[in-house]
């Protein structure tokens, strides 16, 4: 089978070749493309980090960074360390509410602020009504809008990485430093919080990229001096205006060379410092602590807080896809389904379009990413580390890098980007990792001997996946195709570049209908949409995979 | 000619020789155990004979059949039952299930699969099980569901890769000897893996021991026991004094030798293998502790008799142990009955020439 096992390798690398790495040396080139001379040069780069104003836009995203870090920090590691750690009632619909963030697109947080904290929104309005103060109060218009809704966009990561670490390590060194006399705090800070680094890197990078790559929270907020906002506003408004659009790209490399060192480094890092490997085997629950009744309801208090926070995405989405005109009022008072009307009857495009490219994207996922799995886990083929490594720096990539690439590549030489098969690939590439991880995971738990035992029972090695491998996989295989096709869903990023008339997904439509101005309801209304599709297919995973919790673990995965 | 020749074998692993060149031949109807510590080269010797990993050099023959230099013979086209460490159990299936599913791909009869299922079942102790998932039994029958789905369909070779290191340690007693009276009944050629030298001792005719990658010695429980090739081997199987010293003295038209050794000037010794036994050369003498004869007045004998205190001694049960001090040097000796000596005091070792052997 070895010889099989190549051609394998082969093709896929030449699927890899064709739709990750050629566009994106494409992207890369055009880069050094001087346009007032025909050359190739520094020259873009040059000009790009002596202009005052790009530079300018390159600080405020590494502060923006730095600061989503930081608060995510602060509020994810006490709430980590009371999911994983407390005894205490309603965890799972805590957690499952708390790590609800990742799931959601993030423009539908960012359409439910701006409705329930803007100047003239709900809490506003309230406050005003009760006469707590006398003009509105700028909650979310500013970099402290962005870093609260970013903040709490990414908190997941922090918070599932910790908690993960927090359960995993082997009670035996808690229990060490206490009998050394270290208690409370001062265990937390020199045994606990230290064993966790590993976890804790591996969700703090993914939160410090996030300014890097989330283009359209500062667009709408109205905030656009940050690297993915001004990339995509020079290269999707002034394609015409050469300087601009070359500043655009020289933008977009930035920020996905950035995004790429940063999570090698942090990859370094995690594998340098993992420690999993000194302890014994730990008990699943790890260790759980009945706190005493005061931390207790602080923190309940906690939780909830936090818990609503969340919860206000889709309650306020919900309340604005069934009203029309709500302005100036702090609940709406028109209640209507027309939003919803318009949405499938006038225009079902939206809808279609965004089922049909993402189901293609997940066929095109599923054909794929099993064969790779299977030739990583299972197989000695030279190169598959490195396709696996190209697989997951998927991850990192900004998915505009990934949107302007494919314009770059596919529109002359190979104008693939005339056909709307562009939409579903583009998505395929974007979001594979998601699944190729759960696939992963799932072939390194299947010992290989129930393979051998069906082999050496006389069965060849295709009959062996049928009735062996693939039954076994398929729980694994079937959360990674949901969560893949939920990320594929929402996928916005890459779309926005490639989609064309009659081509708009539902993320498309929300951004548009909200750009043109029209009805704010259709947006919302398309969001909450979303969320409830989203919803059910999570029901779904949490059925074949365990409970909602495991169902947003695959998502963390990443 | 033997049922299965294993012709030069050798495997490695990237720089790691797991395997290095190795012969062995395995009588037909003959249950042959590969011994060795974890990382000898035993478990990936037994899988280059299932086919699942591929040697580098040499061949191996099943029933007059070259598996591999006549073209690689898949594992699926070896005709072999195999019962895996960890059972291995596919968890998705039922128990009938699990065990015809080798049965299902012959062209044989539903009837027939059916009734041949009734009969392993009943064999192993199985039946009446047949409906359940293999996680709504415990780890003894998850090892014999295995056990039955490796003997279904009558192997012309049995390999079990230590099928009994998972369970406790009553039910691997229990089992050892169960699987021995199978196997035997039924006669088929088998191959057995482990690392636990008295379960290799209960269940093979022959043992083969191994050490990183070479096959040491060949021979049944007795000869291994008796007649250890090496230290590694005396030190593997039992237990044994190792006395390292030099031989001084062949005495001819015998097997025997002098040794001068760490704690005594002379000592006459039975040499196994005449080739070590030049004078000048390194070796061990060596005794098991059941061996030494224990004296409180100094004993007859003319050769071989040494004064030590009993530096600390051990109540077991059935047998005591005395770690008795020569010279700084401690023999362990093993008291069938019980002495009422205790700690300090001085006692008499007769270290019988018959029974002291040179090891190299």
């Amino acid at each position: 089978m070895t010889r099989g096992n190549s051609m394998l390798a082969a093709f896929l690398w030449l699927v890899i070749a064709f739709l990750v790495l050629y566009p994106l040396s494409i992207l890369v080139v055009e880069s050094f493309k001087i346009t007032s001379t025909g050359g190739w040069g520094l020259g873009n780069y040059l000009e790009f980090f002596r202009d005052t104003y790009y530079l300018k836009t390159f600080g405020n995203t590494l502060l923006l960074s730095s600061l989503v870090l930081l608060t995510t920090t602060v509020f994810g590691v006490p709430l980590a360390y009371i999911l994983a750690r407390y005894r205490h009632r309603g965890k799972t619909v805590f957690t499952a509410l708390i790590l609800l963030p990742i799931v959601l697109p993030a423009f539908a947080g960012v359409f439910a602020f701006i409705i329930f904290f803007g100047k003239y929104g709900t809490l506003n309005l309230l406050l005003m009504d009760t006469g707590l103060i006398d003009k509105p109060v700028n909650f979310i218009y500013g970099h402290h809008g962005l870093v609260f809704i970013q903040s709490l966009h990414m908190l997941p990561f922090i918070v599932l990485g910790l908690s993960a670490g927090f359960t995993n390590i082997d009670p035996c060194f808690e229990e060490a430093a206490e009998v050394e006399g270290a208690s409370g705090f001062r265990r937390f800070f020199t045994v606990t919080l230290p064993l966790c680094t590993p976890s804790y890197l591996a969700g703090a990078v993914l939160v410090f990229l996030w300014p890097f790559t989330d283009w359209l929270t500062p667009l709408i907020l109205g905030q656009v001096d940050f690297l993915p906002s001004v990339s995509y506003i020079n290269i999707a408004y002034h394609f015409t205006d050469v300087h601009r659009k070359y500043m655009g790209i020289v933008a977009v490399v930035v920020s996905a060379v950035i995004c790429i060192s940063l999570f090698l480094l942090a990859r370094w890092g995690v594998e340098k410092k993992k420690y999993t490997g000194l302890s014994k085997g730990t008990t699943s629950e790890g260790r759980v602590i009945e706190p005493s009744a005061l931390v207790k309801s602080g923190a309940y208090v906690y939780m909830v807080f936090i818990a609503i926070l969340v919860l206000l995405i889709p309650i306020v989405l919900g309340l604005a896809a069934f009203s029309r005109r709500w302005t100036l009022e702090p609940f709406p008072t028109y209640w209507t389904l027309e939003n919803f009307r318009l949405i499938l009857l006038e225009s079902p495009g939206l809808v279609k379009n965004s089922f049909l490219f993402s189901g293609i994207a997940l066929i095109f996922g599923i054909a794929f990413g099993l064969p790779v799995a299977y030739l990583i886990v299972r197989t000695r083929v030279p190169g598959k580390d490195a396709l696996d490594f190209v697989i997951t720096l998927m991850l990192a990539f900004p998915g505009i890098a990934i949107g302007v690439s494919y314009l770059l590549a596919f529109w002359q030489d190979i104008p693939l980007a005339q056909y709307w098969i562009i939409m579903p690939l583009a998505l395929f590439a974007r979001r594979l990792p998601y699944f190729l991880r759960m696939a992963h995971s799932s072939y390194l738990q299947l010992d290989p001997s129930l393979e051998e035992a069906s082999e050496v029972s006389g069965a060849g090695k295709i009959r062996t996946f049928f009735k062996i491998s693939l039954p076994l996989l398929l729980k694994g295989v079937l959360v990674g195709v949901v969560m893949f096709f939920i990320m594929a869903f929402q996928e916005i990023s890459t779309a926005i570049f490639l989609y064309r008339g009659g081509w708009e997904t539902l993320p498309i439509g929300i951004y548009l209908n909200w750009h043109r101005g029209m009805e704010f309801g259709i947006a919302a209304a398309m969001a909450f949409l979303m969320i409830v599709i989203t919803f059910i297919l999570l029901l779904i995973i949490s059925r074949i995979g365990g409970g909602v919790l495991k169902a947003a673990w695959g998502a963390a995965e990443k | 000619m033997a049922f299965i020749e294993i012709h030069n074998l050798f495997k490695r692993f990237k720089d790691v020789v797991a395997v290095n060149r190795i012969q062995l031949e395995i009588n037909k109807g003959e249950m042959l155990t590969l011994l060795g510590p974890s990382g000898c080269g035993k478990t990936t010797t037994l899988r280059c004979i299932a086919g699942l990993e591929k040697p580098e050099e040499g061949d191996i023959v099943i029933d007059g059949k070259p598996m591999l230099s006549k073209g690689f013979v898949q594992p699926s086209k070896r005709g072999i039952g195999m019962v895996f460490q960890n059972y291995a159990v596919w968890p998705h299936m039922k128990v009938f299930n699990n065990i015809v599913y080798g049965l299902k791909l012959q062209k044989i009869s539903r009837q027939r699969i059916k009734e041949r299922a009734q009969q392993v079942l009943k064999l192993v102790g199985l039946d009446g099980l047949e409906d359940r998932y293999p996680s709504q039994l415990s780890g003894g029958q998850q090892q014999r569901v295995a056990l039955a789905r490796a003997l279904v369909s009558n192997p012309k070779v049995l390999l079990l890769d230590e099928p009994l290191s998972n369970l406790d340690a009553k039910l691997r007693e229990e089992l050892r000897f169960e699987i021995k009276s199978l196997v035997r009944r039924m006669g088929i050629t088998s191959v057995y893996v482990t690392h636990d030298q008295a379960e290799a001792m209960v269940i093979s005719d022959r043992i083969a021991v191994m050490d990183s990658g070479n096959v040491v010695q060949i021979g049944t429980a007795q000869e291994i026991y008796k007649q250890p090739a090496n230290r590694f081997v005396a030190d593997f199987i039992g237990t044994m004094n190792f006395m390292s010293g030099e031989v001084v003295e062949v005495l001819r038209d015998t097997d025997q030798v002098y040794a001068r050794t760490e704690f005594c000037e002379k000592m006459l010794c039975q040499t196994l293998d005449s080739t070590a036994a030049a004078p000048g050369s390194k070796v061990y003498a060596s005794i098991r502790p059941e061996d030494v004869q224990i004296f409180t007045e100094p004993p007859q004998a003319a050769e071989n008799v040494f004064k030590g205190t009993i530096a600390h001694k051990a109540y077991l049960g059935n047998f005591l142990y005395f770690f008795v001090n020569i010279n700084d040097t401690l023999i362990r000796v093993q008291v069938a009955h019980y002495l009422p000596q205790e700690e300090g005091q001085e006692l008499y070792l007769f270290l019988d020439p018959q029974k002291c052997i040179i090891l190299s």
